[in-house]
């Protein structure tokens, strides 16, 4: 299982995760972690380490660490991966201009965060996630964010993807599958 | 072996076997039906036991051997003189026994025949106890006395008279309960006074073997205790007027700590809750009366939680005063024993509290009396700075963590009105400790603050994580450890939260004036959190527009608050953060559009721009910062044309003025998308197709003065990809032959490339875009635009 997080925000926008999800969220399930950015503080990667050995993260805006690459490609089975915060990516979350990336970066999946709005899309073949905001962090461009995180379950030629939100005080978990062609 | 444990050894061993010797002859002479023979030897049986060479241990087991032998004697005289059924020879035997020669013997056999006496024929019980217990003063040496007397009452143990104590009725020869509380109580009274007496002989270097020693014998006088707690018909009257009198004065009087403090915690082991519940004030008022040096303490810390279970359990009208009384007992404990620690001090009001919260969970008062209470303490002493590595600190820290875990709720903890002021008695760290669980506790917890006093009031309490104290450490303090603990704050200042808008804004400002003063390390962890949180109350009213007339201004007032915030951060030279949260603050102003907005979001978009040339000096960080200006600016829509056109102008000549060449180029395209899909105030996109492909144009130039092939060549694929992105969205001003040139241009740099990784990500850029392109030529989209003329001679490429 890969887990995809990000825009956690802590402690400038929210307190913590929600603890539906921490308890959702126990080491042994998974074996990489893909971040979108935006952990803020060590203490949250940290939190991060403690779930999986095997963490990437990448920049967001908000995070100080300079040692965060701006992209990243992570390989996982067949699947090549990337990944980016998205705040680079202009306009924010543009499909079109997120496919620029995808076609630079040569990967056949691309996680990027930023919208605090969770996004999963097939576009000319390729897969695109946007994990959204795993503590549903304000967002000045978003209304109502909702708590979301993804776990990726990639099989030879197919990811299965299960998208948990939290909506009112629930967890909705939603599938989606992706074949490489 | 030690040189004394031989001689003993030697002494016991031939004490034992004369013992062996005797209680052989006493038995043969027994069986031959000899009674007085058999007398005589056991009378020198237990001569042995006249000895004071041995020490208390080997002297037990002697006695236990004597006394085992004993039996034989009793069940032959029970046997024999049951059979006989008269009455008559006992009373002989019991002044016979009388002359033997030495005392210890003597009593040892009057008991025994005493005993088979009381056993064949009751009609003399009363008397005979009373004699006995009386007629055992003749022995006055400690060791010896204590083990007759042990004697004496582990034979009467099952003959004592256990019927109620009735007033009216006429006494009996048999005897009730009182005679025998009495009996025992005498009985403990004197060996208590032998107990006692030990201490006091020998010489005084030997003082600790000799308190070894009474600790060994201790259980001898306690057991006089225990058979008073087994009498069933003891009843809490004669507990209370016969029993619990009869101990406690004795054991105040003997005034000795070893025995206080054992036999004190003796009662409290022996005898049932009830009766403790019934007697509390006699009980501690002997506690206070008790020597310097008992530990009293441990012995009240022991009742109360005793107590506390039991009261937790079975609740009544009775254990409603359990407070009061030990509050007030305890008070007058500390008030009257001057040499006592003030950490034993402490920790009387930690037991305290303990049975304030297990017995009366609703009465946040007691706790605050607790509180009160030990504030006096060290008021009276003076003390005002407790050392945290202090055992006052460690008691200190318990007492204060009680409530916080016990509650789970720091608005609770906050009710109490003493809190802080013991808080303040704490050093630094001490303080930083309390402060430190307390943060934990609402976080864990998810504990709200919603109200601006109650915001003032915690934040006062914590202060030592919240600024500068006089008292702190020189040395700066662990930068990770620091970190950790002003983000914990950050994480905090979510928690300060009401739901009433106008009451959120007191609450931001309260906040805003504890943390502002926290100094420029802390407040670039503590400050962000709260000009987001005054971004969300801005939303908030945006929501309740309807509602309230005043939203505009309210809003207005927030950004005013956030600009001061944030400007903070600026005068403690921080230049990356501000300026993210100045872009922040014009997103958010941007989507409430308030009267007047255009104006605030300038102000914010400005002073970003300003923080971008002046004072982010580091090339990467110029790109990463500039990108992201370029981004917000994308996203607003409430600027006139007359304000944005030149902002856009402005982004792009920024982007050009970067220090590197290939920065410089992907600033610039990223530019381009201003003139594109940046709004105006009228909903319109900019739209404006020239402008785009001036900008590119710009981007085509930068790239072929650089001079790195393979950056080149990786530049124009990504300047392919901006032309095909606009084009796609329609941009007329690009034209097929802009597209087909581009892709010749690379189509023949790429064979100069050297083999590297490199070079191979270039070539599958490359594909990947010319992929794209074969795609939209082949399945054009039905209402999309088209590549009619696209060359696609240059596919293949590997």
């Amino acid at each position: 299982m890969v887990l995809v997080i990000g825009d956690l925000h802590i402690p400038h926008r929210c307190s913590s995760l929600p603890s539906k999800f921490k308890k959702l969220l126990v080491p042994g399930r998974i074996q990489h972690i893909l971040c979108t950015g935006n952990l803020c503080t060590k203490e949250s990667y940290d939190y991060l380490k403690t779930l999986a050995s095997d963490v990437h993260v990448v920049r967001g805006d908000f995070d100080e660490n300079f040692n965060y690459p701006e992209q990243k490609i992570v390989t996982v089975g067949q699947f090549r991966i990337g990944l980016c915060h998205g705040h680079g990516t202009v306009p924010w979350g543009d499909p079109e201009s997120l496919a620029l990336t995808q076609r630079q970066l040569d990967v056949d999946i691309l996680i990027s965060g930023h919208t605090h709005k969770y996004e999963a899309y097939e576009h000319e073949n390729k897969f695109y996630i946007n994990p959204g905001s795993a503590t549903g962090a304000y967002h000045p461009l978003e209304t109502n964010v909702i708590p979301s995180f993804v776990l990726m379950d990639i099989h030879s030629t197919t990811v299965i993807t299960y998208v948990y939100q939290l909506v009112g005080d629930e967890v909705k978990v939603e599938k989606i599958e992706y074949r490489k062609g | 072996m030690t040189p004394q444990l031989e001689e003993q050894e030697k002494l016991l061993e031939e004490a034992m076997t004369n013992v062996r010797f005797q209680a052989h002859q006493m038995k043969m002479s027994l069986d031959k039906q000899k009674l007085m023979d058999g007398l005589k030897h056991a009378s020198s049986m237990l001569s042995e036991l006249r000895t004071s060479l041995l020490s208390p241990k080997s002297y037990y087991e002697l006695y236990m051997t004597i006394t085992d032998e004993l039996r034989y004697l009793e069940s032959y005289l029970l046997e024999e003189f049951r059979k006989e059924q008269k009455d008559r020879k006992i009373p002989d035997l019991y002044e016979i026994v009388q002359y033997a020669g030495n005392i210890v013997p003597r009593l040892y056999l009057l008991i025994t025949v005493g005993l088979v006496h009381i056993q064949t024929n009751s009609s003399s019980k009363k008397d005979l106890m009373k004699d006995l217990v009386e007629m055992c003063r003749g022995v006055q040496h400690p060791l010896r006395g204590l083990f007759l007397r042990n004697y004496l009452l582990q034979c009467m143990r099952n003959v004592l008279p256990d019927t109620p104590d009735d007033p009216n009725a006429a006494e009996t020869p048999e005897g009730t309960v009182r005679d025998s509380i009495d009996f025992v109580l005498m009985n403990f009274a004197e060996m208590n006074k032998l107990w006692v007496r030990m201490q006091h002989q020998g010489h005084s270097r030997e003082r600790e073997r000799r308190e070894q020693e009474r600790e060994e014998l201790k259980i001898l006088v306690g057991t006089n205790l225990v058979r008073l707690s087994q009498l069933d018909s003891v009843s809490l009257d004669l507990y209370k007027k016969l029993v619990l009198p009869g101990i406690l004065e004795q054991v105040v009087s003997c005034r000795d700590a070893i025995a206080q403090e054992y036999l004190m915690e003796c009662i409290i082991q022996v005898f049932p809750d009830e009766l403790h519940l019934a007697t509390l004030s006699a009980f501690l008022k002997s506690c206070s009366e008790l020597q310097a040096g008992v530990n009293v303490k441990n012995v009240i810390i022991s009742l109360m939680n005793r107590l506390a279970t039991f009261t937790q359990k079975n609740p009544s009208p009775e254990t409603a005063q359990l407070f009061d009384i030990f509050s007030d007992q305890i008070a007058s404990i500390i008030q009257c024993r001057h040499e006592m620690l003030v950490e034993d001090m402490v920790s009387l009001e930690v037991s305290l509290l303990d049975l304030a919260l297990k017995c009366y969970p609703d009465r946040i008062d007691y706790v605050d009396k607790v509180m009160e209470s030990t504030v006096a303490i060290f008021e009276k002493l003076s003390l005002d700075r407790i050392e945290y590595y202090s055992a006052t600190s460690r008691e200190l820290t318990r007492l204060m963590k009680i409530p916080i875990d016990e509650y789970n709720d720091v608005l609770r903890v906050l009710e109490l009105e003493h809190y802080i002021r013991l808080l303040v008695c704490f050093d630094y760290q001490g303080r930083s400790a309390i402060a430190s669980a307390l943060v934990n506790s609402a976080l864990e917890n998810g504990t709200l603050i919603s109200t601006p006093e109650q915001v003032d009031a915690i934040l006062s309490m914590i202060s030592p994580m919240v600024t500068d104290q006089e008292d702190q450490p020189s040395a700066d303090p662990d930068p990770e450890d620091f970190a950790e603990e002003q983000g914990q704050l950050g994480r905090f200042i979510h928690h300060l939260k009401s739901e009433n808008p106008d009451q959120q804004y007191l609450i931001l400002s309260a906040a805003r004036k504890h943390f502002g003063r926290g100094g420029p390390k802390r407040i670039k962890h503590t400050l962000p959190s709260i000009v987001f949180q005054a971004y969300q109350l801005a939303f908030t009213y945006s929501a309740i527009r309807e509602l309230d007339p005043n939203w505009e201004k309210k809003c207005i007032k927030i950004f005013q608050f956030c600009h001061q915030t944030i400007t903070a951060l600026v005068k403690a030279e921080y230049y990356e953060l501000p300026l993210r949260l100045f872009l922040q603050g014009a997103l958010a102003i941007n989507n409430i559009d308030f009267n007047g907005y255009e104006n605030v979001a300038y102000e914010f978009f400005s002073q970003a721009f300003s923080l971008y040339e002046e004072d982010i000096s580091e090339s990467k960080a110029q790109l990463v910062a500039l990108t992201l200006i370029i981004g917000v600016f994308e996203r607003l829509s409430c600027f006139s044309a007359e304000n944005a056109e030149p902002i856009c102008t402005q982004c792009a000549l920024a982007a050009s003025k970067l220090l590197k060449k290939p920065d410089q180029a992907r600033a610039v395209a990223v530019s381009a998308h201003l003139f594109w899909s940046g709004k105006t105030n009228d909903g319109k996109e900019m739209l404006n197709g020239p402008k785009v492909v001036e900008c590119l144009k710009k981007v085509a130039r930068i790239v072929s003065h650089c001079m790195d092939l393979s950056v080149q060549v990786q530049l124009y694929t990504e300047l392919l990809n901006s032309y095909i992105y606009f084009y796609e969205k329609g941009n007329d001003a690009i034209t097929v032959d802009l597209l087909n040139d581009l892709i010749g241009k690379i189509r023949s740099e790429l064979p100069n490339l050297e083999n590297s990784d490199e070079t191979d990500q270039i070539i599958s850029h490359f594909n990947n875009s010319l992929e794209h392109l074969r795609n939209r030529v082949e399945c054009p989209e039905s209402e999309g635009i088209s590549y009619k003329g696209l060359n696609l001679n240059f596919f293949g490429l590997k």
